[in-house]
């Protein structure tokens, strides 16, 4: 098709009153085409994957962290508790300073202890 | 022979079976449309490596969304929202990128189409609408395509585009007479 004949084409594609699917038809037969690279497929649904396998490594890695907290916090609860009872049990009572280990320390001597003086 | 199995399936079947992972299936759904939004992308952003990036970020956006289409619209129209939408966002960023360096931001971004045409002839044709195009508005521009090489009604352009139909209808008189001004000196 001559250049002038694409012109005139593209001017009266946009009347109001063209029928834009035949211009549409007849300038894709003239070779005004379109079209993404052999492989774009592919390439899509490449990304895709490659996408959707980084999401589940997030979400394996964040399970593993929820995991490993669960297990040092109820460790954690634990050792509490033993040592709770422990304590009940060696002085017979429960106060803030004996679960602390400051129950036969007073204040110079814990600075003597720090200081070593 | 299992593509083949595919070509047969329906629209909503395709999307259902996409939906639950099946990559053939979306694959199918890419093969399908891919030109039409080749046409969207590669017409407003002329034929570079860049507009076949932007292509497959409008299946992977799909791909992504496809759970949340209930199927009340065409997935073509469905397809072309997001590819207008991610050309046009693409626009603007090469605007603002190209504006940090120079002036003429336009002038610089045609620098990056390369035509792919075999036949002189085609290959004239081909640069008569590339060389239009790119000099057109994007406004417009976007207009003249899902008019002239989408071959969308007025009607639909409107719909596709979120705009009434009396803003598509004065920006296709206000882009003929762009579009005459550009061929006259081509």
């Amino acid at each position: 098709m001559k250049a002038s004949v694409i012109k005139e084409l593209l001017i009266k594609s946009l009347d109001s009153d063209a029928d834009p699917g035949d211009i549409s038809r007849k300038l894709e037969d003239a070779g005004i085409s379109y079209n993404f690279s052999f492989e774009f497929r592919d390439k899509v649904l490449s990304r895709i994957s490659a996408a959707g396998s980084a999401k589940v490594r997030e979400l394996e890695l964040v399970k593993n962290f929820n995991y490993a907290f669960y297990r040092i916090a109820l460790t954690g609860v634990a050792a509490i508790v033993i040592l709770l009872i422990s304590i009940f049990l060696m002085q017979g009572s429960l106060s803030f300073d004996s679960f602390l280990g400051l129950s036969d320390s007073y204040d110079e001597s814990i600075i003597c202890l720090l200081t070593g003086n | 022979m299992i593509r083949e199995s595919y070509r047969q399936k329906e629209e909503n079947e395709l999307v259902k079976a996409s939906i639950d992972g099946d990559k053939l299936a979306f694959g199918e759904i890419v093969t399908r449309y891919q030109g039409m939004v080749a046409r969207t992308v590669k017409g407003m952003l002329g034929d570079s490596v860049f507009a076949e990036d932007i292509g497959q970020e409008v299946f992977i956006k799909l791909f992504q969304s496809l759970s949340e289409f209930r199927g009340e619209a065409k997935l073509s129209t469905y397809i072309q929202k997001i590819a207008i939408n991610l050309t046009l966002n693409e626009i603007k960023r090469r605007k603002r990128f190209f504006s940090m360096f120079t002036q003429s931001g336009n002038n610089k971004m045609r620098e990056y189409m390369i035509a792919d045409q075999n036949t002189e002839e085609r290959k004239e044709a081909s640069e008569i609408v590339h060389k239009a195009l790119s000099s057109m508005d994007p406004k417009f521009r976007i207009v003249v395509i899902m008019r002239m090489l989408q071959g969308y009604s007025t009607k639909e352009t409107a719909a596709m585009l979120d705009l009434p139909l009396g803003t598509v209808l004065s920006r296709l008189s206000r882009a003929q007479e762009q579009l005459k001004g550009i061929l006259r000196k081509l």
